[in-house]
């Protein structure tokens, strides 16, 4: 079995959109079968873009968070000025701000009444989803929470042993904006990972930066033009930087009106309109993905 | 998931040591234009002859300089403690393997401690060695930027490229910013995508924040996430519809704000002069002030600055909180 993953620094270039026709296009007549993991966990959205149906839900543990007995605590305040991360503060007692405390647990070592502890907490929760023939595995991580990192690496492992229990050829992933810790975790064990831009200075500063992260990896990588047509001069600047990188471009989808229209149907592109600009465009770039495949 | 925050904590979100008003763009999804909004704004409050600080607190994909033309100068390094392990002193009791929750610490052989994973600076091996064998080091995880052009000036971090700390970052470019804040009219911070926590963290003392989204299924599902957030910091908020006339679903947009108290502050539609401004570096405000683009974001500056700026509503926005 193949893992793809599809990232691009910058958020809103298509990584989902993209995702989505390209398992629709690999599996349609049953020629490949495939596991879709959604990592982009703060806004889990290839579910949507499928138009897909729901089937299960699980809670997830993805965190470690300290926690005061006030019981014992003795209002000493050493957690308070121990903590690294400033995520203790108050001042008549200790309060541990959650959403910042990355469990580390200094402030336990410190504390002289063993007032504080680490303990699992569920942050996060992993959802299901089926569409077709294709099995969604999606993480969402909980609204103000930490360590999508962890979170990530728990719907990979999901989704890793969804694909090879069901004989899949493929594990494609679709990755979260940026270059942090979710978006290594969402790259790790990948054999080769689809880079998405748009012709503007911002996406190709951003395609630069993941560039950096996916060759530090040694993953072997190439990349997508979206909405290629949209500023011609930002184009070429982007063709040029990608041939002098050695980085292949794998295909290039011009701007189409018809996308969000199926968008907003909750369909697909290619599905609803085969025959527009960027359907066509995309169904030549699934080829090249076949030929990862072989 | 929502969970009541601790009062406290949400006291300690919104206190402040200086009363320059913050403003927060955010918007949950990536991709639909906070950080266009957030330089047009800029540069709307400084074509109104305001002293502005933008604070680019989307430290993995740093994009305001580049919306600015305006190149990264004074160049800081963001460090965090990384420990030092000296075999001479290590007694081997592995105190520290046990301490480190990361599990980053390894022990290949005898008096060997060697630091194998990523390491968050939390000084957990450090406090526990009995021996004196570990010292604090230091380990750059990022850069800091400050770059000054008239009366708006941009704070920038940028996260080395395979590091994962983006939260070090975000915090040091907002505290760069929040150190200079008396020299401010008004601050304005664009943040990442996303609820989680580096979003929380570059919002820290806003007194109102706007909500960026887009008349899609996706942006309207990100923008109900990402207003939840702001409703659980009891934040002020409005939301901005960007590229307002794209065939979708903006009623949704609409039922999503109205359900989160949020009014629609503004919106913008698919421009050619402000997607010119984009791609060309230079906000539209300040490349065609004249356009209709640029009257929004001048319309929406002048509405904060009514709410915001003036000394007798800052009294009470205080007191309401």
């Amino acid at each position: 079995m193949k893992e793809i993953v599809i990232l691009s620094g910058k958020g809103g270039v298509g990584k989902s959109s993209l995702t989505a026709a390209l398992a629709h296009l690999l599996t349609e007549n049953g020629k490949y079968r495939l596991t879709l993991a959604d990592t982009d966990v703060d806004a889990p959205n290839l579910h949507i873009v499928l138009g897909a149906e729901f089937d299960r839900s699980t809670g997830v543990t993805a965190s470690n968070k300290a926690i005061i007995d006030y019981d014992k605590c003795s209002r000493c305040m050493n957690c308070v000025s121990a903590c690294a991360f400033d995520s203790i503060i108050g001042t008549e007692e200790p309060v541990i701000i959650s959403y910042s405390c990355e469990g580390c647990g200094v402030c336990s070592l410190v504390c002289p009444e063993e007032a504080v502890s680490v303990h699992p907490v569920e942050n996060g929760q992993i959802n299901f989803v089926t569409s077709g023939t294709v099995r969604v595995v999606a993480g969402a991580l909980g609204i103000g929470e930490s360590s999508s990192g962890r979170l990530v690496d728990i719907v990979k492992r999901q989704a890793r042993q969804e694909a090879s229990l069901s004989g899949c050829d493929l594990l494609l992933t679709d990755g979260p904006p940026g270059i942090g810790c979710p978006v290594i975790a969402a790259l790790k064990g990948a054999d080769y990972a689809i880079l998405v831009s748009e012709p503007t200075p911002s996406a190709l500063s951003d395609l630069q930066r993941i560039t950096e992260v996916v060759q530090g990896f040694k993953i072997p990588a190439g990349a997508v033009l979206n909405r290629s047509d949209m500023d011609p001069q930002s184009a070429q600047t982007t063709r040029d930087w990608l041939t002098g990188n050695e980085l292949p471009l794998l295909g290039e989808i011009p701007y189409d009106p018809y996308l969000p229209q199926a968008l907003a149907r909750g369909n697909l592109g290619v599905k609803m309109y085969p025959d527009a600009p960027s359907s066509l465009a995309i169904k030549k770039l699934h080829k090249v993905v076949e030929g990862l495949l072989e | 998931m929502n969970k009541r925050l601790h009062p406290e904590i949400i006291r300690h979100f919104h206190n402040t040591p200086f009363s320059t008003p913050i403003i927060g763009i955010t918007g949950g999804k990536g991709g639909v234009g906070k950080s266009t909004v957030a330089v047009n704004l800029a540069a709307a409050f400084v074509a109104q002859g305001k002293r502005v600080a933008l604070v680019d607190a989307d430290v993995d994909a740093p994009n305001d300089s580049l919306l600015l033309g305006i190149p990264l100068e004074n160049p800081q390094p963001v460090t965090i403690m990384q420990p030092i392990f000296d075999s001479a002193q290590c007694t081997d009791c592995q105190k520290c393997v046990k301490a480190c929750q990361m599990n980053s610490l390894f022990r290949p052989k005898e008096k060997s401690i060697t630091l194998m994973g990523e390491c968050n600076g939390c000084e957990a091996c450090y406090l526990v060695c009995p021996a004196g064998a570990i010292s604090q080091g230091s380990h750059s995880v990022g850069t800091l930027y400050k770059t000054k052009r008239g009366k708006l000036t941009l704070y920038t971090g940028a996260l080395q490229p395979g590091l994962a700390e983006s939260a070090l970052i975000v915090n040091a470019v907002g505290d760069a910013a929040f150190a200079d804040a008396e020299l401010f009219d008004i601050i304005l911070v664009d943040t990442a995508p996303g609820t989680h926590c580096n979003v929380i963290g570059a919002l820290k003392g806003a007194r109102h924040v706007l909500a960026v989204t887009e008349p899609t299924p996706l942006g309207s599902h990100d923008l109900e996430l990402i207003l939840s957030l702001l409703d659980m910091f009891s934040i002020q908020r409005s939301v901005v519809i960007n590229r307002a006339n794209l065939p979708g679903q903006k009623e949704k947009v609409e039922q999503a704000a109205q359900a989160a108290s949020a009014a629609i502050a503004a919106e913008i539609k698919l421009d050619k002069d402000l997607l010119a401004g984009y791609l060309e570096g230079t906000p539209v405000v300040d490349l065609l002030p004249n356009s209709a683009a640029a009257e929004i974001f001048l319309k929406m500056t002048d509405y904060l600055t009514a709410t915001y700026l003036s000394p007798h509503n800052q009294t009470q926005q205080e007191q309401q909180l």
